[in-house]
């Protein structure tokens, strides 16, 4: 899974530990303040249960309250399209997608200096 | 038959990006930006161009990708490539084509490197796919995947765009995705994609879905030997071998020189464990049809395995041996090293594993007629041999250093081949020294493997996982791959699994089923 950003976004690289302050809504801004909008795939799809485990540390039903009581924060999209239509198109929003998803639309974001395709990236495999 | 070749070296899934549909949700909703101008109703309906200056030249490649994809005729779709690139010689798009579709080791690089120089002589999109390969190539993977993407976003229901992404999911087994694309493509009369996509449903397993698929692939094309010749690998695949002999004999009908049929027939009594039936199905096959290189070592190394198969290692060694010699002699170093590592793995004593493995790198430093990425991959295919061999003596400092190597290939290079490789060899190492949960994390990722479902099995019997083990336990009875993986382990497998009286440990994990 790859975590992207919209292109003018001058992150290129975060710790694990601030991407999930960030999916907690704990930080809710970017280092230039623009405000830090969330979009994710359906929480109860396969492709996010990875997602959950290690960014929300939550269970389904969990993320699925807690997600409802963040909707000023957190989007939810039916595909992978979607997420990245919506990152592409609005500053500040970050998402998760399936690495083969990627389009040039939107930037990569490495955790902890790893990129999705390395060993070691912290949302490998499913 | 399928065809597996044509961009095969990409790593990559596909994107599906027909941006189609609203996302409506209970925290929001998110436009997911469906496409309503009429550029890009324009771009949808449009086909990737092809640039050359011979008209002839474009028609001959039209042609080849049909007869490569619908008929699976790889000589004959090279031949057409070959006079393509002869009368337009500036023709990338060809080139690339070539290079991807020969079954020469030679012409492929030639013809590679041929595409990327020509590349200033192509189309915008042309430029994209050849740009697209060659990331993929270099292990450049996320730039791969937004070059792939951006083809397909541009020419979404463009039969050949389509069948190069399908094709390139499927060799890097994301058959849903490929499934995908395929049905939101909207294409409905290309009778080579209902092939691949009933591959796809197969290897997912799925095959009533594969046989509905095959059904109307053979409808599309009566006349014609590769829907029958398909119809039968998909049988076998599914453990009806009685049938899969019958529709091999109905291609061969239709078309007696349709040698991969004859060879099919081969594959299935070696499976069918009639292996002196099986080479005298080979060997007929090799006197009646001149082939082309490659496809002479692959039926000529499943020709060795019937000796596998059969117990004989020393008729394994002789075979083995001669087709090691032939591709010395042709200059085909990664075939050659191939060899020698494939008789590395079925050795019972590690010295004269050692020894094969060291020739096997020998042949690999020649480096004749290879791509780098294929010399970089069966590096690490020789790599896991190696940890193999040092589990089963019990070496671990040298387990250790030659996991630390692939370790470091597999970071480096975004290359799923090698990457299974290390998954494959570090879960062996890790099993070996019973730290089971870290050994499951790692063969997880390399399940197309035999000798790691095998490990993956009682693995998860050895955690108290019982459903794991079972259903890994029943993949691995029914794989019916003509590979010297599955000769290796599967046979013996089944054996145990069928002997009310045989204890391995095997059988522990059968025994749950």
């Amino acid at each position: 899974m790859a975590v992207i950003t919209d292109t003018a976004n001058a992150t290129t690289d975060l710790p694990a530990s601030e991407l999930v302050k960030i999916f907690n809504v704990h930080t809710r801004t970017w280092p230039d303040g623009k405000p830090i909008t969330i979009v994710l795939r359906d929480p109860s799809s396969a492709d996010m249960q990875l997602v959950l485990r290690k960014l929300f540390g939550m269970s389904q039903e969990q993320a699925h309250t807690f997600m409802q009581s963040h909707k000023a924060a957190i989007m939810i999209a039916d595909s992978d399209d979607a997420v990245i239509h919506f990152v592409s198109s609005t500053r500040g929003a970050v998402g998760v997608v399936d690495l083969y998803s990627l389009t040039k639309d939107v930037h990569v974001v490495k955790i902890d200096g790893k990129l999705p395709v390395e060993q070691g990236y912290l949302l490998r495999g499913n | 038959m399928v065809r597996t070749d044509l961009m095969s070296k990409f790593a990559m899934r596909s994107a599906t990006l027909l941006l189609t549909g609203v996302a409506v949700f209970f925290a929001a909703e998110i436009a997911s930006g469906q496409q309503s101008s009429s550029a890009a109703m324009e771009s949808a309906s449009a086909n990737l161009p092809l640039t050359s200056q011979s008209e002839e030249a474009k028609r001959l490649v039209g042609e080849a990708m049909r007869v490569g994809l619908d008929l699976v005729e790889q000589e004959q779709s090279d031949v057409m490539l070959r006079q393509a690139v002869k009368l337009d010689p500036d023709f990338a798009m060809a080139h690339l084509l070539l290079a991807e579709n020969s079954l020469d080791p030679a012409e492929q690089v030639a013809e590679s490197a041929k595409a990327v120089a020509l590349r200033g002589h192509a189309s915008p999109a042309e430029r994209l796919v050849i740009e697209w390969w060659q990331d993929a190539s270099d292990h450049k993977l996320i730039s791969a995947i937004t070059k792939m993407n951006d083809v397909l976003s541009q020419y979404p229901h463009d039969k050949w765009v389509i069948f190069m992404v399908t094709n390139w999911l499927t060799t890097q087994t994301q058959y849903e995705r490929a499934i995908a694309v395929y049905e939101r493509s909207g294409i409905t009369d290309s009778p080579g994609l209902l092939n691949n996509m009933g591959y796809c449903y197969a290897y997912m397993r799925e095959f009533d879905k594969a046989f509905t698929l095959m059904d109307k692939y053979v409808a599309a094309l009566p006349k014609d030997a590769n829907p029958e010749d398909s119809y039968a690998e998909i049988l076998r695949m599914a453990g009806s071998f009685n049938k899969a002999l019958e529709h091999y004999r109905a291609a061969l009908a239709i078309d007696p020189q349709f040698y991969s049929s004859q060879f099919g027939l081969a594959d299935t009594y070696s499976l069918m464990g009639d292996q002196i039936r099986a080479r005298q199905e080979y060997e007929t096959g090799f006197q009646k049809f001149p082939l082309p290189e490659l496809h002479q070592v692959q039926w000529q190394t499943r020709e060795a395995e019937t000796y596998i198969r059969e117990g004989d290692l020393k008729g394994a060694d002789h075979a083995f041996q001669s087709i090691a010699d032939d591709a010395h002699s042709k200059h085909m170093s990664q075939v050659e090293a191939d060899t020698y590592r494939q008789m590395a793995m079925y050795q019972p004593d590690p010295k004269p594993a050692l020894a094969l493995l060291t020739r096997a790198e020998a042949a690999l430093k020649e480096g004749k007629n290879s791509m780098p990425a294929a010399l970089h991959q069966e590096q690490a295919q020789i790599l896991r041999v190696r940890v193999e061999v040092a589990v089963k003596t019990g070496n671990q400092a040298a387990i250790h250093a030659l996991l630390v190597r692939l370790d470091e290939m597999s970071g480096n290079s975004n290359d799923r081949l090698i990457e299974t490789a290390y998954h494959g060899a570090e879960g062996a190492a890790l099993f070996s020294q019973h730290k089971y949960d870290e050994a499951i994390s790692h063969l997880e990722e390399d399940k197309n493997n035999p000798l790691s479902l095998k490990l993956l099995a009682l693995a998860y019997q050895k955690i108290g996982y019982s459903a794991g083990a079972k259903r890994t336990s029943e993949t691995l009875a029914n794989l019916n791959d003509p590979s010297l993986e599955q000769a290796l382990v599967v046979p013996p497998f089944r054996k145990c699994y069928e002997d009310p009286s045989c204890s391995g440990t095997v059988k522990a994990v059968s025994l749950k089923k």
